[in-house]
């Protein structure tokens, strides 16, 4: 068999994403300077692509058009070069401790100045950093987390989808009990150290489901936890123990 | 979102078809449309249409999912020309093309000798090399890609034969 034909033998492998990177390196080369394999593959390639109608539709769940509505927004937000840089919420007091030692001890009452002072620097250096890139990354990745809840918010749970080309993170909340009057749900990014950033301020719909998105990078956190606080914009640190959390990684 | 109200049922369904399961094929899905907004600049409507792009997205990234590797591990699917009443229809005339499409492929990909039927279907919607698909079925290489080249053959025929493909 020659050259030729052993590579056209594969080009319908190759059309259907079948063959190994190398193998598909060889036969694109090929293809690239053979006439006869190049029209080949369009006709075969065409049935391929032709191959996905025959799934039978399936209607996604309604959430999804709200979580690719809010993913999208986000991300043409991000491709806005003058989109202002976000600033980090420096946390009056409070300093959560870091994913060991979940779930979370009492909370101090009390900062030592040199810690603000540190804890501000961090922010202030952070909030420079933390800008929208208006160059998309090449390769789209995303992660997943789990938030469980415990206590009063036991059947509460909360899905992290990390969008990290995008910089932004979606969390699908469900089973969250309707809130006290007077009270939202804030959501807090922790790093290592157990410095709370508050990511979002919402509230559930009836169901006590929510998809809530956070518009900064998730780099540089270990937690996200959730807690109840004061309506309407929440407090600057969180004022109890968080029964929502979980780590991100 | 228009273009996520017309595409959401087919995309779900490649991606609930490869993978199975309702949480990853939405990551997936979600992926994929930004995938479409964000690179909107890098579409180039001669190699396909924007529902082809959108579906090999769909697909390449749910394989990613199914078989645990990286794209630089393996082939990504290429963008391949559509069929060709897809940009002919406005939309008014979307529904009824597609059904039209879809029916015809249901019916082509049915009318395939089983063995071929599967040889494709594992490529597509499994994943698997041909090397591998030779090994799960217990026959030489050279049969799988005899299979492949009959299926799509037969398949590019049968809706040349119905005018969905413009050769």
């Amino acid at each position: 068999m020659s050259d030729h034909e052993e590579l056209e033998s594969s080009v319908a492998a190759w059309v259907l994403g079948a063959l190994e990177a190398d193998e598909a390196a060889s036969i694109r080369v090929h293809v690239e300077g053979c006439a006869t394999c190049q029209q080949t593959a369009a006709r075969l390639g065409r049935a391929a692509a032709a191959l996905p109608l025959e799934v039978e539709e399936i209607s996604p769940p309604a959430r999804l058009r709200e979580r690719v509505y809010v993913a999208a927004a986000a991300a043409r937000a991000s491709t806005v070069p003058s989109a202002p840089a976000r600033k980090r919420v420096v946390p009056a007091r409070g300093r959560w401790k870091p994913a060991a030692s979940i779930p979370f001890g009492p909370l101090p009452v009390l900062v030592a100045a040199a810690t603000v002072v540190l804890a501000l620097l961090i922010g202030l250096a952070a909030g420079n950093v933390i800008g929208r890139n208006s160059v998309p990354p090449a390769a789209a990745q995303v992660a997943r987390y789990q938030l469980v809840g415990h206590g009063t918010l036991a059947g509460a749970r909360g899905t992290v989808v990390n969008l990290k080309v995008e910089g932004v993170a979606l969390v699908d909340f469900s089973g969250l009990p309707p809130l006290a009057k007077g009270k939202v749900y804030q959501l807090w990014l922790i790093t290592p150290g157990g410095h709370p950033d508050s990511a979002a301020v919402f509230v559930p719909d009836s169901n006590g489901g929510k998809v809530v998105l956070v518009g900064l990078p998730l780099n540089g956190y270990s937690q996200m936890a959730v807690t109840a606080e004061d309506a309407p914009n929440g407090s600057p640190a969180p004022s109890q123990q968080p029964e929502l959390y979980g780590n991100l990684g | 979102m228009e273009l996520y109200d017309r595409y959401a049922g087919l995309s779900y369904a490649v991606a609930m078809r490869v993978l199975g399961d309702p949480a990853r094929a939405e990551d997936v899905v979600q992926e994929a449309f930004l995938k479409i907004w964000t690179n909107a600049a890098g579409f180039d409507p001669k190699k396909g249409s924007l529902r082809t792009w959108l579906i090999t997205a769909v697909r390449n990234r749910s394989i990613d999912y199914l078989r645990g590797r990286g794209a630089h591990e393996r082939q990504e699917l290429e963008l391949q020309p559509d069929l060709a009443s897809t940009s002919a229809h406005s939309d008014p005339w979307h529904e009824v093309s597609l059904g039209l499409e879809r029916a015809a492929v249901r019916e082509a990909v049915g009318s395939l000798p089983a063995e071929q039927r599967q040889a494709v279907q594992l490529a597509y919607f499994g994943g698997y090399s041909q090397s591998e698909i030779a090994g799960i079925t217990h026959v030489p290489l050279s049969t799988v890609k005899g299979r492949m080249r009959l299926a799509l053959e037969k398949l590019s025929s049968y809706l040349l034969g119905r005018g969905l493909v413009g050769v």
